[in-house]
């Protein structure tokens, strides 16, 4: 089963951050095939929200770019900036937080219903 | 892995350029990411057109230039909390600025002047064109936009009136006019008819639109308060009756020191009357021309080191000399309660033309007077 982009809205930003964090730097096309890789296909970033994300990452100042001439192309390589890993740490322990919540309340809801 | 060529990658650039996407560095990020899934996934023997524009589609819902939408949207969204904050740090400064600079000036302390120029400037300049930019962007409709624009422009204008009505600048009377005339006439008919098309704003709008006009009429009035022409003659009449007064007790010519004083008091109140009524004096039929000399402010020539100015403090030190020498000490503690004592550069922001006329007729009469009394004495 894929997960629903309603669902991977809410925590793209914190995917993209995890992975720079582990990776020194990675260009968009690495990212989705390694998240592809690592969920076994279930999560698959989409180019419409992975780009519109990786910009307003860079203008927040979170990631800084790379580039890469590739004959006529240009590949962008993203790495974390010191902002950015702060904030990494930051965003993963809330999403954890969140999801204990998230078990606690739809394991609660079955009982009271 | 299928080997892309350069014509293929000039073909996806300009495929994605036409699509809508102008930002250069989503172009380039979408460029490189379909020559991966292209190097990637195509086979060499499969065509190369029909599998890119099949790529492509699973990009967006629409239309590619949706990538680009969420970008700005994501990017001017970030923007907008950061001119929040602008807004609310520059409206706390300005407030505070123009109160403790009306302070300031209440307490006649240094620096009044400069707080109010950047109190009310930056209120003027940046809060209010800031709080349009916020509300133009929460306004749907092109008729709300233009209201929220041409409120914030007549809220400008309001305060810089203000501003220029408190430093004496010229043009003062003519900005605020305007501003009351267009938020009487434009603003307040295009918010009253743009609100009470909408049934959820109605009650408001009608609300809003009577504290506007009574704001609006309460400003009126003070402009308004004006004194009429017939107490403005009043005042003329007492200083011409001030001067025939004078021009009897010099009929006994004075000392020569005197004389010179007499002939400096008379080159200022030409230059007042000049700026005042056109003429250097006030001719003798000036009732029946209806010429009237109203109250207003001295002239250009008495700010900013003007010959004004220069006379003055001419005026100053002669007196000075005159008083020094007679041993005169009523006569000098007369000119030290007159407009004399004043700093010749700071009189234009301090007197009008009226008060610089009768206080230095008022000082040519007790000058007469002392002339004539040392005469007296020599009998």
């Amino acid at each position: 089963m894929i997960f629903s982009s309603e669902l991977i809205k809410g925590t793209l930003k914190t995917i993209v951050l995890k992975l720079l964090a582990d990776n020194k730097k990675m260009y968009g096309y690495e990212m989705t095939q390694r998240v592809k890789e690592l969920t076994g296909e279930r999560i698959q970033l989409t180019e419409g929200a992975l780009y519109p994300t990786l910009h307003a990452l860079e203008e927040e100042g979170m990631v800084t770019t790379e580039l890469e001439y590739i004959g006529k192309r240009v590949r962008k390589y993203y790495k974390l900036s010191a902002a950015g890993k702060g904030r990494t740490k930051e965003r993963v322990n809330e999403l954890a937080d969140f999801m204990e919540t998230m078990k606690l309340l739809l394991d609660i809801q079955p009982k009271t219903a | 892995m299928y080997c892309i060529t350069d014509e293929q990658i000039e073909y996806i650039l300009s495929d994605i350029r036409r699509n809508g996407v102008d930002t250069e560095d989503l172009q380039l990020n979408l460029l490189d990411h379909i020559c991966c899934i292209i190097e990637q996934e195509l086979k060499v023997d499969d065509d190369f057109e029909r599998f890119y524009h099949a790529t492509v589609k699973r990009f967006y819902r629409r239309e590619l230039r949706e990538i680009e939408e969420e970008t700005i949207n994501l990017l001017t969204y970030k923007n907008f909390y950061a001119m929040r904050k602008v807004l609310i740090a520059c409206g706390a400064f300005s407030v505070f600025a123009f109160i403790s600079g009306s302070v300031f000036k209440f307490m006649y302390w240094q620096g009044a002047s400069a707080l109010l120029t950047l109190g009310i400037g930056s209120f003027s300049l940046l809060f209010l064109p800031l709080l349009f930019l916020l509300k133009a962007r929460e306004a749907k409709a092109a008729s709300d936009k233009f209201v929220a624009a041409l409120g914030c422009a007549v809220g400008a204008m309001f305060s810089i009136a203000i501003l220029f009505i408190v430093q004496h600048w010229p043009g003062a009377n003519m900005l605020l006019f305007s501003s009351i005339a267009i938020a009487a006439f434009v603003l307040l008919p295009a918010y009253f008819f743009t609100g009470i098309r909408k049934p959820e704003a109605r009650m408001n709008t009608i609300v809003v639109s009577i504290i506007l006009v009574g704001v609006i009429g309460l400003q009126f009035t003070l402009v308004n308060l004006r004194p009429s022409r017939s107490q403005q003659k009043i005042k003329m009449d007492n200083y011409v009756q001030g001067e025939l007064l004078l021009k009897q007790l010099q009929a006994t010519p004075g000392s020569k020191d005197a004389a010179a004083i007499d002939a400096l008091c008379e080159q200022v109140k030409a230059l007042v009357l000049e700026h005042s009524i056109g003429q250097r004096s006030i001719p003798a039929d000036y009732e029946q021309t209806q010429l009237l000399l109203k109250e207003g402010s001295l002239g250009p020539e008495f700010a900013n080191n003007g010959s004004g100015v220069q006379l003055l403090e001419n005026l100053r030190q002669a007196f000075g000399k005159y008083t020094a020498a007679g041993g005169n000490a009523d006569l000098q503690q007369i000119v030290s309660r007159s407009i004399l004592r004043t700093d010749p550069g700071e009189m234009e922001k301090i007197y009008s033309n009226l008060s610089v006329l009768e206080s230095i007729n008022q000082l040519q009469t007790h000058l007469a007077l002392a002339e004539h009394s040392k005469a007296v004495a020599v009998k």
